[in-house]
């Protein structure tokens, strides 16, 4: 299996399995506990059906978006995903240098394995920068100046981390970041070599946002789970994210709101936009999926901010169906990682134009040539 | 595999089934008929979500509640079971001292193999004891008196078990109580040598706490079901359970209601509480599962008792589900039986750990400082 027998998600999803060590892809791959939200975040898509209209002329259809005040050229962007450089030595380079092919937005987040600094001299396509808030004052306000002098356009503080999810294929396959090399994950990787070579001879793994803040051997060589626990604040509050959006002076994100209420409060501390999402199912088994909350959410402050529907999207009309109840944009994390995983850049421009193609198709087949078109008469809910 | 590769449910009954003779694991295992209602009891959480606030600023979330009069420090307790030293050597003295040290309740059950006066000695912990009512009424009498004088906090009487279920996979195991040594069974025991070492240097088997009355209860040569069928009393009804209630005068009561009508009627014979359960799904196949449930039972008479979910729960979110829901706790069977075969009293305690942290983290996750924050504005059920 190569790049070009992939076509869809659970293509770029085998051939990530083939290269990556198996803690490794497990660690993409999986989510807590008995993955039910995980599973649900995609299958909630199929209870809703699509009603095409016929006879429309869509020749030419405009896929583009606004978001955040940038336009996107895609109506769905690269959500922000930690240890890229894992999953392929180029990493972040690769994803970010993506995006700017496609004209999307490239979400880098506070675990990157690449700069912000190094980020923004090489793409000018829009950024979002996904911020974790630290025990360590000086640790936030470090990641914060950093993004704002490397311009980035958006700024994401992501709430529903505040302790590590229950990743059991973790606690099996003993994942660690840098791996640690136990017996059973040495055998994994001695079986993917060409992983191995690349991890050790391009370039030093590293978290360039938080590397000077940790103390050597410490924390970034324990599980993201513990990061979670042990670094990041847990009376992190409403005043906290105030504070930091007006600190940041700029478009501002809470990202993983499931609630109206906190939609509603996000509105009111000055948020400009929201991500529905539950972290791709990886936090809190059991809770509702974003496609299934996002009618909800879109009714109480789709006009007062920006909604954006994230995780779960497998297929372009994936992103139809949330677009048409009133998400502005998607974003996404697996339907890039597993590209990624597989052949780099290439494999990420690859993954980017088959949504394209798929999204502009699909269009056409709805009868819609422009993302306004799209609205909730678009769609019939079967349980309703 | 050992205990320290558990991490949940199906990592214990994995576990379990490797130490167990294979009767012995599948009377726990198995459940009635086609066990539809076995499967649907943990499913049924599945139609239902959780909607976490963020930005709450939860630190250090409380997850005491109060049952049967008690304090316990989680929302979750074990769920009374029959014939625990067959499970592990230390049966319902492990389960006790696990259940003590996490701060929760033991339930014994009257088919105990450990007497109601022997785990009095080994916990001071919160312990409820089940009631069956056998044909022999002065067994009543004497096990309500009995745990008086222990100190039991609460009675309940187990109401859904009036015949016994149709455990098909008992008839094709064979199993009985003690082990009846057939060609088959040996074989299977055979290969399960440490467990069968175990039976025969420790204590004789024996159902402790009826003993004394009938001679059943020490030489049970037939299966559990006919056991049931030839001991309970059929005719059990409500002025029975009335007639328990006044006479044990504390914290009581009714395991296996199901419906809103008996949930109402058990008000007004002075039930504290009812635990809604079908028995782990081993009795009535296709009854409905306690969690599909709950609301109704809850919105009906939660202000008037304690409602005890039983049956399914796996995993803390279910725990939290449930409670969201109405319920004041839950108890499990299975989950910590297993864990009780897996790994005796270190078993149950990694269980009730297991449960502990998950519990806690999804409390973080959920932005709640207490169970009292858990209120059915945060579930959504999906059809
Ligand atoms: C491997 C991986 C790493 C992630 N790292 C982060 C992170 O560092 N910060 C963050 O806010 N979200 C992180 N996420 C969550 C994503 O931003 C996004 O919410 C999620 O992937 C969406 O679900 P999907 O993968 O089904 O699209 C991560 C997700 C994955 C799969
Ligand atoms: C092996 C086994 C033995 C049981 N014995 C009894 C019993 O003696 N009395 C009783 O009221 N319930 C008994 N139960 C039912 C439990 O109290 C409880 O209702 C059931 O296990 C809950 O379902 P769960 O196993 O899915 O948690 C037993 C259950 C099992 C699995």
């Amino acid at each position: 299996m190569k790049l070009s027998d992939c076509y869809n998600f659970s293509d770029f999803r085998k051939l990530a399995k083939k290269k990556l060590p198996s803690p490794i892809f497990h660690y993409i791959d999986g989510a807590a506990d008995d993955e039910i939200t995980y599973r649900r975040n995609t299958s909630a898509f199929d209870d809703v059906d699509l009603v095409p209209n016929v006879l429309r002329g869509v020749e030419n259809v405009d896929l583009s978006t606004t978001i955040f005040g940038k336009k996107l050229d895609l109506p769905f962007y690269l959500a922000p995903t930690a240890l890229q450089r894992l999953f392929h030595y180029d990493g972040e380079r690769a994803v970010g240098k993506a995006a700017q092919k496609f004209n999307t937005m490239f979400g880098v987040s506070a675990l990157a394995t690449v700069s912000v600094e190094e980020i923004s001299s090489m793409i000018d396509t829009p950024k979002m920068f996904q911020f974790y808030f630290h025990k360590d004052r000086g640790l936030n306000d470090s990641c914060l100046e950093r993004a704002k002098a490397a311009k980035f356009d958006v700024m994401a503080l992501t709430v529903d981390t505040i302790t590590g999810g229950n990743r059991e294929r973790d606690l099996r396959t003993g994942f660690t970041s840098p791996p640690k090399l136990t017996l059973s994950s040495l055998f994994s990787f001695a079986t993917k070599p060409m992983w191995g070579i690349n991890y050790l001879t391009r370039g030093k793994f590293e978290l360039p946002h938080l590397q000077d803040y940790v103390k050597e051997g410490t924390s970034t060589n324990t599980s993201i789970g513990n990061y979670f626990s042990t670094m990041l604040d847990q009376s992190m509050n409403w005043n906290d994210a105030e504070k930091l959006c007006s600190q940041w002076g700029g478009h501002f994100a809470l990202k993983g709101v499931m609630s109206v209420e906190d939609a509603k409060r996000a509105v009111d501390i000055g948020c400009t936009g929201i991500m529905v999402s539950n972290h791709g199912g990886r936090q809190l088994d059991g809770s509702r999926s974003p496609f299934d909350q996002l009618a909800e959410i879109v009714d109480a402050v789709g006009d007062k901010l920006d909604v954006i529907c994230e995780g779960g999207i497998h297929r372009g009309t994936h992103i139809l169906k949330a677009l048409s109840i009133g998400a502005k944009a998607c974003s996404g994390g697996r339907l890039y990682l597993y590209a990624l995983a597989a052949a780099g850049q290439a494999g990420v421009e690859r993954a980017l134009d088959q949504y394209r193609k798929e999204l502009e198709r699909d269009m056409k087949l709805m009868g819609c040539t422009k993302i306004s078109d799209l609205n909730r008469d678009n769609l019939k809910f079967r349980n309703k | 595999m050992n205990l320290k590769d558990c991490h949940n449910f199906n990592d214990f009954r994995k576990l379990a089934k490797k130490k167990l003779p294979s009767p012995i694991f599948h009377y726990i295992d198995g459940g009635a008929d086609d066990e539809i209602t076995l499967k649907r009891n943990t499913s049924s959480f599945d139609k239902c979500d959780l909607i976490p606030n963020v930005l709450a600023g939860v630190n250090k979330p409380d997850l005491s509640t109060t049952i049967f009069g008690r304090k316990i420090d989680m929302p979750i307790f074990l769920s009374p079971t029959a014939m625990q030293r067959l499970y592990d050597p230390e049966g319902d003295k492990a389960s006790a001292r696990a259940a003590e040290k996490f701060g929760t309740m033991y339930g014994m059950s009257t088919m105990a193999t450990t007497s109601i006066e022997e785990i009095a000695n080994v916990s001071s912990g919160p312990k409820l004891f089940q009631l069956y009512i056998h044909k022999d009424k002065s067994l009543t009498d004497d096990l309500i008196e009995r745990c008086k004088r222990a100190n039991f906090d609460g009675l309940c009487l187990t109401v859904d078990t009036i015949v016994a279920g149709n455990r098909e996979r008992d008839y094709k195991t064979g199993f009985t109580t003690p082990p009846k040594l057939t060609l088959k069974s040996l074989i299977e025991f055979g290969i399960k040598p440490k467990w069968v070492l175990n039976y025969f240097i420790n204590r004789k088997f024996e159902l402790a706490n009826v003993k004394h009355i009938t001679d059943k209860g020490t030489n049970i040569t037939k299966s559990v079901i006919d056991y049931v069928n030839e001991q309970y009393d059929p005719q059990m009804n409500w002025n029975d359970a009335e007639y328990c209630i006044k006479k044990w005068n504390g914290p009581f009561a009714l395991k296996g209601v199901m419906s809103v009508e008996d949930a109402k009627k058990a008000i007004d014979i002075g039930c504290t509480a009812i635990i809604i359960s079908n028995h782990g799904g081993r009795q009535l196949d296709g009854s409905i599962s306690p969690f599909d449930q709950l609301k109704n039972i809850s919105d009906a008479v939660g202000d008037k008792l304690e409602i005890i979910l039983d049956g399914g729960v796996r995993r803390g979110t279910h725990i939290l589900k449930a409670i969201a829901a109405g319920a004041k706790a839950c108890s499990f069977g299975k989950m910590f039986l297993f864990s009780l075969a897996a790994g005796g009293q270190a078993g149950v305690e990694r269980a009730l750990q297991n449960i502990h942290d998950e519990l806690k983290r999804n409390m973080l996750l959920m932005g709640c400082k207490n169970l009292k924050e858990l209120n059915q504005s945060k579930i959504i059920y999906r059809k």
